[in-house]
């Protein structure tokens, strides 16, 4: 029996999450195991590190420090020059560029106009995932070593920004086709590190590139490591066996952020959570019960409950971050007297009857049950609809649903990208307009805006269209993602991009 | 016996065509367009098309499934949708992981689950049997993802002896075996008890102990050995089954196998990765069966005397 007790109360003392805490704030004084090696934690493996194969995170996080773009978007989503020195705009659709001299790739050769031409002209060929982000390129003329033009089809506003996202790196043709089809196992770029090994599910291991043209990093190595699981993730950064961890889980970020060893970042990321009308069917038709509903919502309260702190209350479709993003929207509070006000004006004192459609995701689950009850509290009556992502999205893109919860990442961090796809007439159903709702002035400032290089033109004419579209009320606007990301407290120089893709160039552990 | 093995070495090309069959079946039928996660959402509708035809998606099952399998004999199993690389390089990168976890797993799980059982069953009703059937209770109970996190709990955070996940060292290699290991032990301690027990009321043993043998001699010659026959069958099946079901002691500790592979693969619809994975188990989980097999022989005379 004297086993069986001891075995219960180790048992005991294990579950107690006291024994983590415990062990947490012993290693303060601790220093990195690896010194000079940034061991880097996320939660899945990189597809390929060939910029032109794959857009997904994990190996934009991997990329982004291999290779460089012509221009160089930083941490809070400004465009400064990057491999291009400058640029001149000679017109709408013809910008001049000049590249930064003696920059030179991993396998020796030198950064030339051509390698720009064949990187542009190799996205279109093989049809790159993220070529919609120079859709609007018609060609790259060569003019000498390190002169080179850009025309378009049609002027392109966002374009100069697009040219800092991390798919359109510029590779280099003899690597390229060096490797063949396992370029994606053989990246060769111009930025701080260059690739050493590649281990499936295990480890990307990266090592400082000498020859780099804006001198060497600050850390010899980078290991990337994938652990799935977010607790896990958070244990490695305890342990000391991670310098660096991204996408901390909401479960996790208060006990790390309450250990002194640690460092943790909570920044406003770059996406938007909302529940969409379908504004072609009764009663969304109706702009007085839109807006009814956005003021019967306690959006706030639902958000806190939903995210656990880890997000702020929207106020209208684009978060902060995002360029043009207009601040100055009042949001529409909560108010459920004038809520039932409006509905009975629009002829619906008693009510009616309607329902939330959402996918299987837990925070839209909850955000639905909460808005269920505070809907019941003004007479309307929902029932909540779940169902799997890819039926989902293809039923909101037919237009069967009533009220439906969704979310959308401004990856490119400029307005065009975060408003466009949402609320141009011209998208509706798959392409991203799921609410059917469109309005020709806002499609007119977004037409404007997006081919416009102007800057300011583009800022009045994205923040009338945000002042329309909250009018209007097509969606209920929830909430902005905060971005989780924490270090050890050794870890020096490390700013968490809004994009998600952080650059460690300035970074190390000491 | 050399015959044997051969004709059941043969006898496993009916088996993976069956199994290609049925996976390739399953992976037609399920909704997911390959060509459209190739190009992503955003393609438009007459690339989807064009890769289609290039791919040979618009031709009719029986067809496509020829191709497969035609392929595969050559050792193309084709490239994942979503890393470009052949499927059969990613697959045979992450093998031996899996294989060097399973197999420790199953040490373990033996050089716990034998010894323990015997004992056991020997002193059927003592203090020492009651305890190690609890265990082996708790062990079959217990979750591998809560033990695993519970492991690292005390021996990363709390006492810092273990690295939490990866692999690399001996150390990483430690606690997801154990965790895996443990469970197996717990079934295998039952299992060989359970044998020994009936094996020992046997008539054989009461002469063996009427000759005046040791008793050691009693319980390792004679009974151990008879004994044992269910026992490699539960061990065969569980290396079999770890090698494809190890998915989550492989998430909680980072461990780069073939599970995780799979399972990830299934998720995102890679299907030439999910084909091909499938096979690669079907195969492993067949071999693991022959080798019990043949290791019964070796056990038993009477068995090898069937094997013809």
């Amino acid at each position: 029996m004297k086993k069986l007790l001891v075995f219960s109360l180790l048992a005991v003392l294990l579950a107690s999450p006291l024994a983590a805490r415990g062990a947490a704030e012993q290693v303060t004084d601790e220093k990195p195991a690896n010194k000079g090696t940034l061991e880097v934690v996320m939660g899945a493996d990189a597809r390929s590190l060939d910029p032109q194969r794959t857009n997904d995170q994990p190996s934009a996080r991997v990329m982004k420090q291999i290779y460089e773009t012509l221009m160089h978007q930083t941490e809070d989503l400004e465009i400064q020059p990057g491999l291009a020195e400058s640029y001149e705009v000679v017109s709408p659709t013809e910008f001049l560029f000049t590249l930064k001299r003696g920059v030179k790739f991993h396998n020796g050769e030198e950064l030339t106009s051509h390698d720009v031409k064949y990187t542009f002209e190799r996205m279109r060929e093989i049809n790159a995932p993220a070529a919609f982000l120079v859709a609007a390129l018609d060609r790259v003329e060569v003019i000498d070593d390190y002169n080179f033009k850009m025309v378009l089809n049609f002027p392109f506003g966002p374009f100069i920004a697009h040219l800092g996202h991390p798919a359109t790196a510029i590779i280099n043709r003899k690597a390229v086709e060096a490797a063949g089809e396992d370029y994606g196992r053989n990246p060769v770029g111009t930025g701080p590190f260059k690739f050493v090994e590649w281990r499936s599910g295990d480890a990307i291991v990266l090592e400082r590139y000498d020859g780099y043209h804006k001198g060497p990093a600050m850390s010899e190595r980078i290991r990337f490591r994938f652990i799935a699981e977010d607790t896990n993730r958070a244990i490695a950064l305890e342990t000391g066996e991670a310098d660096i961890i991204y996408d901390v889980g909401p479960n996790d970020f208060g006990g790390l952020a309450a250990n002194d060893a640690l460092t943790t970042y909570q920044t406003v990321g770059l996406t938007t959570f909302y529940m969409g009308f379908n504004a072609e069917k009764k009663p969304f038709d109706d702009l007085r019960v839109r807006r009814a509903i956005n003021l019967a919502l306690d959006v706030e309260l639902a958000t806190e409950v939903a995210f656990q702190g880890y997000a702020s209350a929207a106020k209208g479709p684009l978060a902060p971050t995002v360029m043009f993003a207009n601040q100055d929207l009042p949001g529409y509070g909560y108010d459920p007297d004038e809520a039932k006000r409006l509905l009975a004006e629009a002829g619906y004192a008693n009510g009616f009857t309607t329902s939330i459609w959402t996918n299987d995701n837990p925070i839209r689950i909850r955000y639905a049950e909460i808005f269920q009850e505070q809907l019941a509290q003004v007479g309307i009556t929902t029932r909540i609809e779940i169902m799997e992502f890819a039926p989902y999205l293809d039923r909101t893109a037919q237009g069967e649903h009533d009220m439906f919860m969704l979310g959308w990442v401004a990856v490119t961090g400029d307005a065009d990208y975060g408003l466009y796809s949402l609320f141009h007439s011209s998208q509706f159903g798959d392409a991203g307009n799921r609410t059917f709702w469109g309005n020709d002035e806002v499609d007119r400032l977004l037409d404007l805006a997006k081919e416009s290089p102007d800057f300011a033109e583009r800022e009045a004419a994205y923040a009338r269209a945000q002042e329309i579209i909250f009018e209007e009320a097509p969606w209920v606007f929830l909430a902005f993602r905060d971005d989780l990301n924490a270090t050890r407290a050794w870890v020096q120089g490390f700013v968490p991009h809004s994009a998600g893709h952080h650059g460690l160039y300035g970074v190390y552990n000491k | 016996m050399y015959r044997y093995i051969i004709r059941r070495l043969l006898l496993l090309i009916p088996v993976m065509l069956g199994v290609s069959f049925i996976v390739f079946s399953i992976m037609f039928f399920t909704p997911g367009d390959p060509a459209k996660i190739m190009l992503g959402e955003r393609a438009p509708e007459a690339e989807v098309a064009a890769l289609r035809t290039q791919m040979g998606l618009d031709d009719p099952f029986l067809v496509q499934f020829f191709n497969f399998v035609r392929n595969a004999v050559q050792g193309d199993f084709g490239r994942s949708l979503l890393t470009r690389r052949p499927v059969a390089e990613e697959l045979f990168s992450r093998f031996p992981a899996t294989i060097q976890l399973a197999a420790t797993a199953v040490f373990i799980a033996v050089a716990i689950g034998i010894p323990v059982g015997i004992i056991s069953a020997i002193r059927q009703y003592s203090f020492f049997d009651g305890a190690a059937m609890t265990l082996a209770l708790v062990g079959v109970s217990m979750p591998n993802f809560w033990q695993g996190l519970m492991m690292i709990l005390l021996f990363s955070v709390y006492l810092g002896w273990l690295p939490s996940s990866g692999i690399g060292t001996f150390w990483h290699l430690l606690m997801p075996a154990i965790t895996l290991g443990t469970s197996s032990a717990a079934l295998i301690t039952r299992m060989t008890r359970s044998s020994m027990l009936e094996v020992i009321r046997q008539d054989y043993i009461r002469t063996a102990r009427a000759k005046g043998l040791d008793e050691r001699v009693v319980i390792n010659r004679h009974a151990l050995k008879n004994a044992l026959i269910p026992v490699i069958t539960v061990i065969g099946l569980q290396f079999g089954a770890l090698l494809g079901g190890a998915v989550l002691t492989e998430t909680v500790f980072a461990w780069p196998g073939v599970g995780r592979l799979m399972v990830d693969a299934i998720r995102q619809k890679d299907f030439p990765m999910v084909q091909a994975g499938v096979l690669l188990l079907a195969v492993a989980f067949s071999v693991v069966n022959l080798v019990v097999d043949i290791l019964y022989a070796y056990i038993d005379p009477r068995i090898k005397a069937q094997y013809k």
